[in-house]
């Protein structure tokens, strides 16, 4: 535990900038110790030897202990600090002894007078800040450490308060409490306060997050109330310009990129954020709305495992550009997504085109549709749509591909 | 098509009204129009129209959480006028600020970017005592019955699944095709193609399926 990475860093450092002292990440209690006998060049054991003699002396020694511990950070580094030392434990062993010792102490109390009841409930207040001392520990240092964690927490908790608890009972029901009365169940109640005290990090920490819950809340109504707001006048208007302008005139398919950037913005919270193949096409749809005179209608039935990276993805943007570059107007792209397989249709009402009549140097459709989705081991079909009208894209998958994919991903 | 049909058009806009009246072709007559619950309700009652062109959002009236003016007005009239259709208009495409008014009573739904053509069309078939599908509504009824896992109904008074062939209309629908071309590509008459989406609307608006009623009480529409 001993780190002897100060030299190297004092060779390195400039002349006008001394070595900071530094604590080690992985330590005995807080590395105070270890931190200071780095710095000084001393061995480790010294450094503690002189912080236990010199504590002897009215407490210096742990003042100085305590400032140390405070003001030094932690050496510089990524990984969480640990400590091989049980604190908390030690903590809750000697809070047992004095409540120990104390409960066995209170005939010699009485013999010995006024004192000697100053120095029991001395000896009751140490064990029970002993106690909150060992939970506080728990709480605040041992949880964050990987190595012990909300177990650990748990456990000192549990052990604490049953020690404060029977404490408190054997007080009030203990001999104590007929002689001297007063001072008794003060001790008892230091000691049922010692609980409280056990879990209170834990209350200031649901304290805070429950603010900020409110917090959070506010901000969604707030956010709900702009939402209806703009609903029942921004969105309402754009819908307006749209239908007044005609559904494929420049203006109204800026309206309608507006309204959807507006709409997303609103309801964000509604679509999920990663991008699935019925996201992506959608996101896709409405990129070529913008560039081309066209709407495009995405719908999406099922969940959609497939992901947007996907072949089949690949291919239906393809269609899609077809779509919205040959033939124009309305264009209806339908997602569904079973346990057998993934579809996708793609639909216009262009003056359609037959795959037939396409020369065979002429490549876009049948290699970037229909080849990539033999080769990726679906099928694909571009046909005449409903009624001799447009063009209607057929693409399919198999869920076994999809599941493979997605378990190779 | 050659009746001329009588419309009340219901929104708190006064210049979508006026531009939808004038987009609409002459086969439909505007007999009244109304901007909020409590003047829709009673513009319905007085003139009883064959088709009630109705704005899903409506101010005026504090409806319960969750359900909207629309549907208010819905609830509020239909009783009075029993022979009258209602034909929903919504700002947006999502089917979760339609189905409600669906729920309520309305016999379909456009957007209201659809055109004067569309919109007349629309007015037409609802008159007509048909369902009004949107592509988006259909993928809706489709994922909210389980087609796309799979369920199917067996029988044919089965209000929460969809038979093999409403989930085909459904589905061509959803693809985009019109009426007459799913007719024409199920090799049934257009007629047919209507009953099996007056039958859907039926389900969409009597099903107690759970997912129907969960979702809608996510969003506090019920």
């Amino acid at each position: 535990m001993e780190q002897r990475t100060v030299p190297e860093r004092a060779a390195s450092a400039t002349a006008e900038a001394p070595p900071r002292m530094s604590r080690p990440r992985a330590c005995l209690a807080t590395g105070t110790a270890a931190g200071l006998a780095d710095h000084l060049g001393w061995p480790v054991w010294i450094v503690r030897a002189a912080f236990v003699v010199t504590s002897l002396v009215s407490g210096a020694g742990l003042l100085l202990y305590l400032w140390l511990w405070t003001l030094t950070p932690w050496q510089e580094g990524e990984e969480k600090p640990t400590r091989s030392a049980p604190v908390a434990w030690i903590l809750i062993v000697a809070s047992t002894v004095c409540l120990i010792v104390a409960w066995a102490t209170p005939g010699r109390v009485v013999e010995s007078g006024g004192e000697g009841l100053i120095a029991w409930l001395g000896l009751v207040a140490a064990g029970v800040a002993l106690a909150v001392g060992a939970g506080a520990w728990a709480t605040l240092v041992d949880r964050p450490d990987p190595e012990r964690g909300p177990r650990a927490e748990l456990a000192i908790r549990t052990v604490a308060t049953l020690l404060l608890a029977v404490t408190a009972l054997a007080l009030v029901l203990g001999p104590t409490a007929s002689w001297y009365p007063v001072p008794t169940f003060v001790a008892a109640f230091a000691a049922l306060v010692g609980i409280g005290l056990v879990y209170l990090p834990t209350l200031l920490a649901q304290w805070r997050e429950l603010s900020d819950e409110r917090t959070k809340r506010i901000r969604e109504e707030q956010r709900s109330e702009i939402a209806a707001h703009l609903h029942d006048s921004v969105l309402q208007t754009l819908a307006l310009i749209q239908n007044r302008a005609g559904a494929t005139s420049e203006v109204a398919r800026i309206a309608r990129a507006q309204e959807r950037e507006l709409r997303d913005w609103l309801f964000a919270g509604d679509t999920p954020a990663d991008s699935d193949l019925g996201t992506d096409l959608r996101d896709f749809g409405a990129a070529l709305e913008i560039d081309h005179a066209v709407t495009v209608d995405v719908v999406v039935v099922g969940e959609i495992r497939e992901r947007a990276s996907g072949e089949l993805a690949a291919a239906a943007r393809e269609a899609m550009l077809n779509a919205a570059r040959h033939a124009g107007g309305e264009v209806s792209v339908y997602v569904e997504s079973s346990h057998e397989a993934v579809e996708v249709f793609v639909r216009d009402r262009g003056p359609g085109f037959s795959l037939a009549e396409v020369p065979g140097d002429r490549l876009g459709v049948r290699e970037s549709i229909i080849g990539r989705m033999r080769r990726a081991g679906g099928s694909g079909s571009v046909a005449p749509g409903a009624g001799g009208v447009g063009t209607e894209v057929r693409l399919r998958f198999p869920a076994e591909r999809v599941n493979g994919e997605a378990g190779r991903g | 098509m050659a009746e001329r049909v009588r419309v009340v058009v219901v929104d708190d806009h006064s210049i979508f009204r006026s531009g939808l009246k004038a987009d609409l072709d002459d086969t439909i007559e505007v007999v009244g129009e109304a901007h909020d619950v409590e003047s829709a309700v009673a513009r319905v009652t007085d003139a009883a129209p064959d088709v009630v062109l109705l704005d899903v959002h409506l101010p005026g009236v504090a409806v319960p959480a969750g359900t909207s003016g629309g549907a208010e007005v819905i609830r509020r009239a239909a009783n009075a006028v029993p022979g009258t259709k209602f034909l929903a208009l919504s700002v947006s495409d999502k089917a979760e600020d339609v189905v409600g008014v669906i729920r309520a009573g309305a016999r379909g739904y456009i957007t209201k970017g659809s055109s004067g053509a569309d919109v007349s069309r629309a007015v037409h078939a609802v008159a007509g005592g048909d369902a009004v599908f949107s592509p988006k509504l259909a993928g809706f009824v489709l994922d909210a019955f389980g087609a796309a896992v799979g369920e199917t109904a067996q029988a044919s008074d089965e209000l929460d699944r969809l038979s093999a062939r409403e989930q085909e209309v459904m589905r061509l629908i959803a693809r985009g095709y019109a009426y007459k071309e799913v007719a024409a590509e199920l090799f049934i008459s257009t007629k047919t193609v209507e009953t099996h989406v007056s039958a859907v609307l039926r389900k969409l608006q009597l099903s107690s399926r759970h997912e129907l009623t969960a979702w809608a009480n996510a969003r506090r529409l019920l």
